[in-house]
């Protein structure tokens, strides 16, 4: 991290020494890392290394097998407010209309109506949703579902956002769309974004750090400073750090997943 | 041949109407014909003469609109019919949502209400006819156990289906217990009960004609065994058509239930 963007950005989550089994399976052990208040930190690894079980951890939905995960000084032993999940399989209720989903947290944490009533409209707005609020998700293509589901987790106004492959599911060219618009959201109102994929490039540009996960069971390898020029947009992609950050990630995964393949024979 | 073809399968409203059309006076016409070339107390037909060969409709508008009695035996099935299904409905479908929440007790029950669920509940009857007699409430205990299996094992069905996925967004938001109650176990099994609802009218409605036969004969069973005695086969048939009315009538009430709650199933299954 470069000394300016750290000054004023004190630590708000901090993982030591955390391990993760599912009965005799290791999925990751010994990983130690630390969030700031307002970075997008992006974790990649190949399928099956770990990452949704991370978020599951430290979102308190998955206890830790070992170590801790601590937010704002706090021990996690269960969902907590302030933390925010999106997630890859969108999750949202097709019996409620987007108007519901979006403010579907809101009403569970209890909040008047009057501020439902400001909230779920300025959020469904802001993810591109207008004119929609009264859509059933069923009716809305997997980019607008995203987008729905990540209203919802922006309505609760969180300090720490987790997103688990967000937008895996949706067509490349609707994927590059998102990824700037929550860029653009994330600048206007920074936040802890964690940000799991398993794809290299998106990675990178949208991380402030990128985090890369290897090993069987996995661990933290490497964890890099982008450095990438703000805002991010387009030009990114072609900007000479880019790919190089690019390749130096994908040879990374490259040689594990070679690693595998001859363990495998 | 060929060349009709697509006439025959088009899904033009106009062709639509005169199939039916067709059907409806072509089925009215086989059993006219063959109401007429049986004796009276064999076969009754549609529309008859009055005299040797009574009709079957002009029995049915005689009894729904020139006869009080046989009215207060409609009334009095469906009385019955109406609170065994209710009762059956209002103790399945919590009683299956539990299930869905208490792994164990589901997996402790599945197989007897499986084996329930496909017993063929008349054969219960003699039983409850000695156990509990002749009244009104041992007749809507055979409603209720036609009713009740069916809509218990839909709701289980798809209580047991839930998506994780959708508690865990629950859990990830600070659910209450409650609110996945309201917000997920319900809405979710919602339109399988609705299924087994429409699924357990049918079958209630054939508890109900039961009950009112091997029990103490009542209200439109009474009314069939009556006239199947007296050689009424136009009375006969008029109350087949009466409770098969019924039966449409319940099915159709619930299937409409199924549309309006299921909406949102849409593309999402
Ligand atoms: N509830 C579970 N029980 C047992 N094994 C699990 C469970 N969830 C995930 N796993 C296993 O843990 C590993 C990591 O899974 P996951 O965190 O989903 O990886 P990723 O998100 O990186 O693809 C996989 O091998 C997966 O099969
Ligand atoms: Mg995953």
């Amino acid at each position: 991290m470069s000394e300016i963007a750290s000054e004023g950005n004190e630590t708000r989550i901090e993982i030591s020494g955390v391990g993760k089994r599912y009965g005799n399976l290791q999925v990751f052990k010994d990983v130690n890392l630390t969030f700031n208040e307002r970075e997008i930190v992006t974790i990649v690894g190949p399928s099956g290394c770990g990452k949704t079980t991370l978020l599951r951890c430290i979102d308190g939905l998955l206890p830790v097998s070992e170590g801790t995960i601590a937010i704002d000084g706090q021990t996690i032993t269960e969902p907590r407010e302030g933390v925010s999940m999106v997630f890859q399989h969108f999750g949202l209720f097709p019996w409620k209309t987007v108007r519901h989903n979006v403010g579907y947290g809101l009403k569970l944490a209890g909040a008047p109506k009057t501020e439902i009533d400001e909230k779920v409209p300025y959020y469904t707005k802001l993810v591109g949703l207008e004119g929609f609020e009264d859509s059933y998700p069923y009716q809305l293509s997997g980019g607008m579902q995203q987008r729905c589901g990540l209203a919802r987790a922006l309505a609760m106004e969180p300090s720490v956002l987790l997103m688990d492959e967000p937008f895996a599911a949706v067509d490349a060219q609707t994927r590059e769309i998102l990824q700037f618009e929550l860029l653009n959201i994330w600048s206007m109102r920074p936040m802890t974004m964690i940000f799991v994929t398993h794809s290299i490039e998106e990675a990178v540009l949208m991380g402030d750090r990128v985090v890369v996960l290897r090993g069987r069971p996995s661990s933290v390898f490497e964890i890099i400073d982008v450095n990438l020029p703000a805002p991010r947009d387009r030009s990114t992609l072609s900007h000479p750090r880019f790919s190089e950050l690019r390749e130096h990630v994908w040879g990374t995964l490259m040689d594990e997943a070679r690693a595998a393949e001859f363990e495998l024979n | 041949m060929t060349k009709f073809l697509p006439f025959i399968n088009s899904d033009r409203t106009i062709v639509r109407w005169m199939t039916i059309v067709f059907s409806v006076v072509l089925g009215a016409a086989i059993w006219e014909a063959v109401g007429w070339s049986f004796n009276q107390s064999i076969m009754a037909p549609l529309f008859g003469n009055g005299d040797d060969h009574p009709g079957t409709l002009p029995k049915l508008y005689n009894y729904l609109f020139d006869d009080e009695e046989y009215v207060l035996s409609l009334i009095q099935s469906i009385q019955l019919f109406t609170t065994g299904f209710v009762l059956a409905l209002l103790s399945a479908i919590p009683f299956g949502i539990v299930m869905a929440r208490l792994a164990m007790l589901r997996v402790a029950l599945e197989s007897y209400i499986l084996g329930l669920y496909v017993t063929p509940m008349i054969a219960l009857i003699p039983f409850i006819l000695s156990i509990l007699g002749f009244d009104f409430w041992p007749k809507v205990l055979v409603v209720f156990l036609f009713a009740f299996f069916p809509i218990l094992y839909n709701t289980l069905e798809g209580a047991r289906s839930v998506k994780p996925e959708l508690l865990e967004v629950a859990r990830s938001f600070r659910s209450s217990e409650w609110g996945i109650w309201k917000d997920i176990l319900i809405p979710y099994t919602l339109p399988y009960a609705l299924t087994g609802i429409r699924q357990a009218s049918g079958r209630a409605l054939v508890g109900m004609v039961a009950a009112e036969f091997f029990l103490s004969t009542s209200g439109l069973g009474e009314e069939l065994i009556t006239a199947s005695r007296n050689f009424d086969m136009a009375g006969v048939l008029a109350t087949i058509l009466v409770i098969t009315g019924l039966g449409i009538s319940f099915m159709r009430i619930a299937g409409a239930f199924e549309q309006r709650y299921a909406k949102w199933r849409g593309l999402d299954r």
